[in-house]
C-alpha cells in the first residue's frame, strides 16, 4: 500500500477533503469500539485542532506533512490533560499531567490525536487481553485475539480507524500485534526516541514504535520522533532516514536466519513452510542466505522474562496509591499499599511484580539476575558477530497463527514462549521491522544497532518481490 | 538486613505467592551455561558526563500543577491526605 500520509497531505491541500470532516470520519468509526481498541477518545480537542488546519488550508498558508493527519496513541503515554490508564483499575482516573516527548514531537508535527488505545496493562501480555476495557479483537477475524500489548493500536491502523498508531514495544509488543493484524510494526533502536513520558515497564528494552500500513508511513513518522532528548538519556542523535535512500537495495548482499527457529518442534507447519518459502525467494534474486546458530528459544525468553521482571518491579514499585491512582486506605501505611495494589493490579502485573522481587532478592540474583544479564551480554556478542557475516537477518515474527480470545490466559507460559521470535532483538536493542508478507503472522526484519535505514530498505525489497 | 521478607511483603501486595509459570522460566537460567567474564561489563550504556542536562529546578506550568494535585487520591478542606502512617 502507498502512503496514506501523503495520500490524504495532497487530498488536504488540493481542499479535496476538509480535515474536520477526516477527522469527523474516524471518530465516527471509533466511537462504536467494534474491536475494543478504545479505552477513551479525545474527540473535542481532535475536532478543534482539525478546524484550525482547515483555516490554515483556507487562508492559503501552507501545512506540513503530518498536519491534520489523524493518529492513535497507545494508552502507556503521557499526553497533558488526558487519562492515562496502562489499562489498569489502579490507574484508571488518572490524568496525564504532561506530554511524553514522541508524542509531543508529533503534535508539533500537527498530526492530530484521536485516541488512547487499549493495551495489556502497563504492557504486561501477549494478546491485549490482560486490560480492563475488554480484550481487544483481532482486525481479520474477531474470534482471535489482537495481539499485545499494543493491540488496540495495531487493530485501529488495521481496520482503518487511525492513519497510524503509536505503540510501545519491550519484548514485541508492537511487532507482533503488527503481525497478527498484516500491518507493519517498527521497534526502532534502542534509544532513538526518546522514552520520556512512556510508562517504564522494563527501562532497557521499552521502545516507542509506529504501527502503520505502509513503509513509507513508518518512515515519516519515525523521523519526527527521533533525536536526542536530554529528558531520556539513553537516547542518541540520529540522521533523518531520506525517501529516496530506501528504494534501492543492491547494497543488501548477505541475509541470514537463525536455523533453531525454524527448526523448533513449536513452530506451525504453515509458518515454517511459507518462511522457507521466502528464504528461496530471496536467494532467487541472486542475494546470498546464510543459515545462522541461535540461542535456544527458552533460553531466551527466560533471559527476557528475567531481567523484564526486575525491572518492572523496580518500576511499579511507585504505583502505592499514595499521591495518584486509587488508593484503599487501611489502618496503616504499610497495609494501604498492600491493599490497594493487591486489589488494583491484575493478576498478570502482580505475576511479573513478585518474579522480579523474587530475582532481585538476597540469594536469588547472583544465581538469576547476574546470570541473566551475562546472557544477555552473550546474546548481544552473538548478534555482533552475526552483523559481521550477513546485513540482514529474518525470522518469523512468531510460532503459530494468532490464538482465540481466552485462551491465552490459561496458560502464562505458553504465552511468555510465545515471545520466543521477539525477545532476542529486543535485548540485543535491534532495529526490526514486522512487514504483513512471508508468512501469515508476516516477518521480522533486523539490522545492525543504528541501522533502521537498511531494514526500511530491505522491507521495501521484500514488498516488491513477495 | 538479615529479617527474611517473604514476597508478599517485599512487593507490598496482600496474599502474594511465588508463581509456578515464573519458577520454570528461573529453572531455565539457573541451568543455563553463561560465561562470566561478561558480567558487569556495562560498557555501551554509560552517559557521558558532557551530556547531563543541566541541574537546575524546572518550573511546572499551572496546568501541570492542577493536574497533579486532581490526581491526588483524597482532599480535605483544601489539604492533601496521605495514609496513616504507624512507627515500628
Amino acid at each position: 500500500m502507498d502512503s496514506q500520509i501523503r495520500s490524504l497531505h495532497n487530498k488536504l491541500v488540493s481542499k479535496q477533503i476538509s480535515c474536520t470532516n477526516l477527522v469527523k470520519e474516524k471518530l465516527a468509526l471509533l466511537k462504536p469500539n467494534t474491536h475494543n481498541t478504545v479505552n477513551s477518545l479525545l474527540d473535542e480537542t481532535a475536532i478543534n485542532l482539525a478546524k484550525k488546519v482547515d483555516e490554515k488550508i483556507a487562508n492559503g498558508e501552507p501545512i506540513g506533512l503530518l498536519e491534520g493527519i489523524p493518529f492513535g496513541i497507545k494508552d502507556v503515554y503521557m499526553v497533558e490533560g488526558t487519562y492515562t490508564t496502562a489499562s489498569s483499575t489502579l490507574l484508571k482516573n488518572y490524568k496525564s499531567a504532561y506530554t511524553a516527548t514522541a508524542i509531543k514531537k508529533l503534535l508539533d508535527a500537527g498530526a492530530i490525536p484521536l485516541v488512547k488505545e487499549n493495551c495489556d496493562s502497563f504492557g504486561h501480555g501477549s494478546s491485549s487481553e490482560n486490560t480492563i476495557f475488554g480484550a481487544v479483537k483481532n482486525a481479520k477475524n474477531p474470534e482471535l485475539v489482537g495481539g499485545g500489548s499494543s493491540g488496540g493500536s495495531a487493530v485501529n491502523v488495521a481496520k482503518n480507524f487511525t492513519v497510524f498508531s503509536i505503540g510501545g514495544d519491550t519484548g514485541g509488543s508492537v511487532r507482533q500485534p503488527a503481525g497478527y493484524n498484516s500491518i507493519y510494526g517498527l521497534k526502532p533502536t534502542y534509544g532513538r526516541i526518546s522514552r520520556y513520558g512512556l510508562m517504564a515497564y522494563a527501562s532497557s528494552t521499552d521502545c516507542v514504535g509506529p504501527i502503520a500500513k505502509s513503509i513509507e508511513d513508518i518512515r515519516i513518522v519515525l523521523n519526527v520522533m527521533s533525536g536526542k532528548d536530554v529528558k531520556d538519556q539513553t537516547t542518541y542523535a540520529s540522521s533523518k532516514i531520506e525517501q529516496n535512500a530506501i528504494l534501492n537495495a543492491e547494497n543488501i548482499k548477505t541475509v541470514g536466519y537463525f536455523k533453531n527457529f525454524v527448526d523448533s518442534k513449536a513452530i506451525d507447519e504453515n509458518i515454517k513452510k511459507d518462511f522457507l518459502s521466502t528464504i528461496e525467494n530471496i536467494k532467487a534474486k541472486g542475494i546470498e542466505v546464510k543459515a545462522l546458530d541461535f540461542f535456544e528459544a527458552d533460553t531466551l525468553v527466560s533471559t527476557y522474562y528475567t531481567l523484564a521482571m526486575a525491572e518492572t518491579a523496580s518500576n511499579l514499585s511507585r504505583l502505592d496509591g499514595t499521591n495518584y491512582g486509587n488508593r484503599i486506605d487501611a489502618d496503616n501505611l504499610k497495609e494501604s499499599y498492600s491493599i490497594t495494589r493487591s486489589e488494583n493490579l491484575s493478576e498478570e502485573t502482580k505475576r511479573r511484580i513478585v518474579g522480579g522481587n523474587q530475582v532481585l532478592s538476597q540469594g536469588f540474583s547472583d544465581e538469576i539476575y547476574l546470570k541473566g544479564l551475562a546472557l544477555r551480554d552473550q546474546i548481544s556478542q552473538n548478534f555482533e558477530n552475526d552483523f559481521n557475516e550477513v546485513d540482514i537477518i529474518i525470522s518469523p515474527v512468531t510460532p503459530m497463527a494468532p490464538p482465540k480470545i481466552g485462551d491465552s490466559l490459561k496458560d502464562p507460559l505458553a504465552m511468555y514462549l510465545s515471545d520466543a521470535y521477539t525477545v532476542g532483538f529486543s535485548l540485543g536493542q535491534l532495529p526490526t521491522l514486522t512487514v504483513p508478507n512471508g508468512t501469515e503472522t508476516g516477518l521480522q526484519i533486523t539490522a545492525a544497532k543504528n541501522n533502521d535505514e537498511l531494514v526500511l530498505k530491505f522491507a521495501n525489497f521484500l514488498k516488491d518481490i513477495l | 538486613m538479615s529479617k527474611i521478607m517473604t514476597v508478599d511483603v517485599l512487593s507490598s501486595i496482600k496474599d502474594a505467592k511465588p508463581s509456578e509459570a515464573v519458577s520454570k522460566l528461573f529453572d531455565v537460567i539457573k541451568n543455563a551455561h553463561a560465561t562470566n567474564n561478561t558480567i558487569n561489563t556495562n560498557k555501551t550504556n554509560a552517559v557521558s558526563i558532557n551530556s547531563l542536562r543541566d541541574d537546575v529546578v524546572i518550573e511546572s506550568s499551572e496546568t501541570e500543577k492542577q493536574i497533579i494535585k486532581d490526581n491526588f487520591p483524597k482532599q480535605k478542606k483544601g489539604y492533601l491526605v496521605v495514609s496513616k502512617v504507624i512507627e515500628e
